[in-house]
């Protein structure tokens, strides 16, 4: 009769939790590590916190027209002048920073789930299905978003709903390669190959091992989404797309201020420009340094 | 012949940000530098077209699509119509330097027209005489179902008969006695232009014209010469070289003509009217753009140009380079129609008190001065405000409604309306009552409208949103959906209320001024009740008795009525009206008037 060998003691394995944990801890350090990366998170915190707290520390009326005060220059009643229609114009700069920034991470964030899902299920089915979908990417990066949003100019000037939706839907192409690029690489990894032998299906295999496995490129690819949507929006707004008055967002204060580029009124073209270049440029920044920091090669 | 000409100054470029880029340059730098004369030894003028026409027509006799005010313009440099109109003077009044016509003698009971004609001859050097008029009229008579300006019983269904008294004079007959102005100058006998019988009495390129074949006489015949001369003068490319086009009556021939719609006009030496042209040539040069054009302005390449409103306030810069700014007031209307038929909307429409509180809350005072510039005309009726006129009544001179949101709101609660909490008017005390909603308005309804609107004017965009805010105040909600104009019109047509298409409530389409008048200011077709641009289904049987009186009255005391009430009674919402454009001129350029019809006269014009 042979006894049970008692299994020899082991050092216990990290559970996910405190595995994840430590991943977390190694990537921010080499992210804040990253100066331009952390000087992208303080512009765009100082932008969101100028956004949202703003109104409430400098109180103006941004439904209300005061013809009489039109094209004022800055000055202590109006720190930043006044527009054509008399709306103070750093109470519009963060009235059209919120729908920006808002529209911005809607549409980054819609375009990154389509895409997300997309390409997951596309690498992951492989075969006359992947080349389906990938053929139908690779038609829509064919046409240029720009195009497309001029048709729809051409035909109807949606809200903001319609235009987070509109961005998303022309958004979703690139995220949709990038994950189908992971899947492929993720899919014959052995926890999935085991999973699917025990009888695992392909949903699970998809939402609880392959995305979750592929998150820091679905966070690297949405930072850079948000800035692609910010800048698209404030493309469509310039074409006369964006949002209908008395909204706005920074695109469409930049199209307003151009009728007085002559007329030396640089407050009406200046900062909803230059929040433009900054809040793109820190998200650009928050992206590089996301991935940079999730690179596996680079850990030490 | 010495010519002066602004010239493009050098940019100076202020020191920008490398970050900041375009915008940064935009924003920053301001144009101008030293300004310099440059001479040039010739006798041209550059004259800008309105961005994105493409002049398209060259007969004149107008066919649809081809009835565009600087067609006509270019039609009559070549041709000098019968009997010209002119509104440069303030006034629009006969121009008898640029007709053909010398006297014009109505009958005594008002129901013939006799006219004689100055002693002209063609640049071929035949004589210019009744049998060209007639030419002209047999070709319409037949063809009127393909000419631009024909509505049914008016020209050339109202000419009984036309007979020639003799080389020089004719008398046309009307099946009853008409207003005088509105037979001379509402698309009737003012758009009569003589042409070349001798010349163009064929029905193909290798034909000879037989003179006393009178082929135009027979209905078959005028067809086959109409059917010839149209599928001529849609072959733009042919415009310069066409010999059919080389026998004018006009001070200028067409010498050059590219297909993107630049041409060169040049003095036509043969001409013998009282309105000769000076300066040589005549460029008229097409943009795609307001924006394109304004930086040819700035380059100095434009003579005679035009600048965006809101460029005004830089009126120095371009005073500095030798223009003068000059905005050039259109004979035009402004408005957004209600949709009387809107199934929801149409019965609040309906009520007069209602349209007299959203007309109480424009502010077209201050819309004309700060949203446009300065470069608009109040308006607050049918008859355009900005040139004299016997036409306007007094009522619409004084405006009814003038700004004022209180009263708006106070005309509102009178009649049934509470402010609710988001500050729009709701219907409380629905029924037909004085002091209750009125008729089809059920309890429960809120004030509030949508207004599709005109894109690609920021000026646009600023008045609606002053008229958001402002009726706001009064407890009307008001949003705005933008379109292209053409998308505008389509979205908002004249509907039955059943129709799918009726949904909408208000519309603007006006960027440019929403009408442009003939010289008779009729509401016929706006205002009627079958009148073909009456989007808005407005009917009212006196508007209808008025608009017809004001053809067949003798006097203009009808079309003033019509003023006073259209004015009182706001068929729709009553706009400034928009200049034509804002024209920079060479200050060395002398003779330029800028007439109300949005017609050039580049034969007055001389350096």
């Amino acid at each position: 009769m042979s006894s049970l060998s008692t299994p020899s003691p082991v050092t216990p394995p990290l559970s996910a939790d405190s595995a994840g944990a430590t991943a977390g801890r190694v990537m921010l350090r080499r992210f804040l590590r990253n100066r331009v990366a952390v000087a992208g998170v303080v512009v765009l915190a100082l932008f969101v916190l100028f956004c949202l707290l703003g109104p409430v520390l400098y109180p103006t009326d941004q439904t209300r027209t005061d013809l009489t005060s039109a094209n004022l220059p800055p000055s202590a009643e109006h720190w930043l002048g006044t527009d054509a229609v008399g709306f103070d114009q750093l109470g519009r700069l963060m009235e059209g920073g919120r729908l920006s920034l808002l529209i911005g991470f809607a549409a980054g964030a819609l375009a990154t789930v389509i895409g997300t899902l997309w390409g997951a299920i596309a690498g992951y089915a492989g075969g006359w299905v992947d080349a389906v979908m990938m053929r139908i990417v690779d038609a829509g990066i064919a046409i240029p978003a720009l195009f497309i949003l001029l048709v729809i100019a051409a035909i109807s000037r949606p809200d903001a709903l319609g235009l987070i939706i509109i961005l998303g839907l022309v958004s979703w192409l690139v995220p949709a390669r990038l994950l189908r690029a992971e899947t492929l690489t993720l899919k014959n990894r052995d926890y999935i190959l085991t999973l699917r032998a025990i009888g695992g299906s392909h949903s699970r295999s998809i939402v609880h091992h392959i995305l979750p496995n592929s998150i820091s490129t679905i966070i690297v690819s949405v930072t850079f989404q948000i800035a692609d949507a910010i800048l698209l929006v404030a493309y469509v707004s310039y074409l006369g797309l964006g949002v209908q008055s008395p909204a706005t967002d920074w695109g469409g204060m930049l199209s307003q201020g151009l009728t007085a580029t002559y007329s030396g009124r640089w407050w009406l073209i200046l900062p909803p420009g230059l929040s433009i270049i900054l809040v793109v440029c820190a998200f650009n920044a928050i992206g590089d340094g996301l991935r940079d920091a999730s690179e596996i090669r680079g850990r030490r | 012949m010495k010519r002066p000409r602004p010239v493009q100054r050098r940019g100076r470029l202020s020191a920008v940000l490398a970050a900041t880029a375009a915008m940064t340059v935009l924003a920053g730098c301001a144009s101008g530098s030293d300004p310099s004369a440059q001479q040039e030894e010739d006798s041209t003028i550059d004259y800008a077209l309105p961005a994105g026409v493409v002049p398209n027509w060259i007969l004149p006799i107008s066919t649809p699509g081809h009835t565009n005010s600087n067609v006509y313009s270019i039609v009559n440099v070549m041709w000098e119509p019968l009997i010209s109109y002119n509104g440069s003077s303030g006034k629009i009044e006969q121009d008898t330097k640029a007709s053909i016509a010398e006297d014009v003698a109505f009958s005594a009971d008002g129901t013939a027209v006799t006219i004689t004609m100055k002693d002209r001859t063609w640049s071929d050097g035949e004589p210019l005489t009744t049998r060209d008029v007639e030419f002209w009229f047999n070709l319409v008579k037949n063809n009127k179902e393909q000419w631009a300006r024909y509505r049914a019983g008016a020209m050339p269904d109202n000419v009984t008969s036309f007979t020639v008294v003799d080389d020089k004079t004719f008398t046309m007959t009307f099946d009853r006695a008409y207003n005088q102005d509105w037979l001379l100058s509402n698309n009737q006998l003012n758009e009569i232009a003589p042409i070349p019988y001798h010349a163009w009495a064929k029905t193909g390129d290798d034909e000879e014209v037989d003179p006393a074949a009178n082929l135009d006489r027979t209905e078959e015949g005028a067809k086959a010469i109409f059917s010839y001369l149209i599928e001529e003068a849609t072959d733009v490319s042919g415009y310069a070289d066409n010999p059919l086009w080389d026998v004018t009556s006009g001070p200028y021939d067409m010498t050059d003509y590219t297909t993107n719609g630049q041409i060169s006009f040049t003095k036509n030496e043969a001409y013998d009217g009282e309105d000769a042209a000076s300066i040589t040539t005549v460029n008229l040069l097409p943009f795609t753009s307001v924006d394109a054009e304004e930086n040819a302005v700035r380059s100095g390449s434009v003579d005679y140009g035009y600048i965006s409103s809101s460029s005004l306030d830089q009126e120095s810069a371009f005073t500095d380079m030798g223009y003068t700014v000059e905005p050039w007031q259109g004979w035009s209307v402004t408005y957004m129609p209600y949709n009387f038929n809107n199934p929801e909307m149409g019965a609040v429409f309906s009520q007069l008190y209602v349209r007299q509180a959203i007309q109480h809350s424009i502010d077209q005072e201050n819309i004309t001065e700060v949203v446009w510039n300065g470069a608009a005309t109040e308006g607050y009726g049918p008859i355009p405000s900005g040139t004299e006129s016997d036409f306007i009544s007094d009522q619409q001179k004084e405006n009814p409604y003038p700004y004022d949101t209180e009263a708006a709101q106070t005309l509102l609660t009178d009649h049934g309306w509470t402010i609710g909490s988001d500050g729009i008017a709701v219907c409380e005390d629905a029924g037909s009552g004085e002091t209750q909603c009125g008729e089809g308005i059920a309890a429960g309804t809120k004030l509030e409208m949508t207004v599709v609107s005109q894109t690609g004017s920021t000026v646009t965009d600023n008045m609606m949103t002053t008229i958001q805010s402002s009726l706001a105040e009064a407890g009307i909600g008001f949003s705005i959906t933008s379109a292209p104009a053409d998308q505008v019109l389509a979205q908002t047509p004249k509907c039955e209320p059943t129709a799918a298409e009726c949904s909408w409530d208000l519309s603007f389409f006006g960027t440019a001024g929403s009408w442009y008048y003939p010289s008779f200011p009729s509401g016929d077709q706006l205002f009627s009740t079958t009148g073909g641009a009456n989007f808005g289904s407005y009917s009212d049987a006196r508007t209808d008795e008025l608009i017809t009186a004001s053809r067949f009255a003798s006097d203009n005391a009808a079309i003033q009525e019509y003023s006073a009430k259209l004015a009182e009674e706001l068929p729709v919402i009553w706009l400034p009206s928009p200049d034509y454009q804002v024209s920079v001129i060479n200050s060395d350029l002398k003779g330029v008037t800028q007439d109300p019809v949005a017609r050039f006269h580049p034969q007055r014009w001389s350096w």
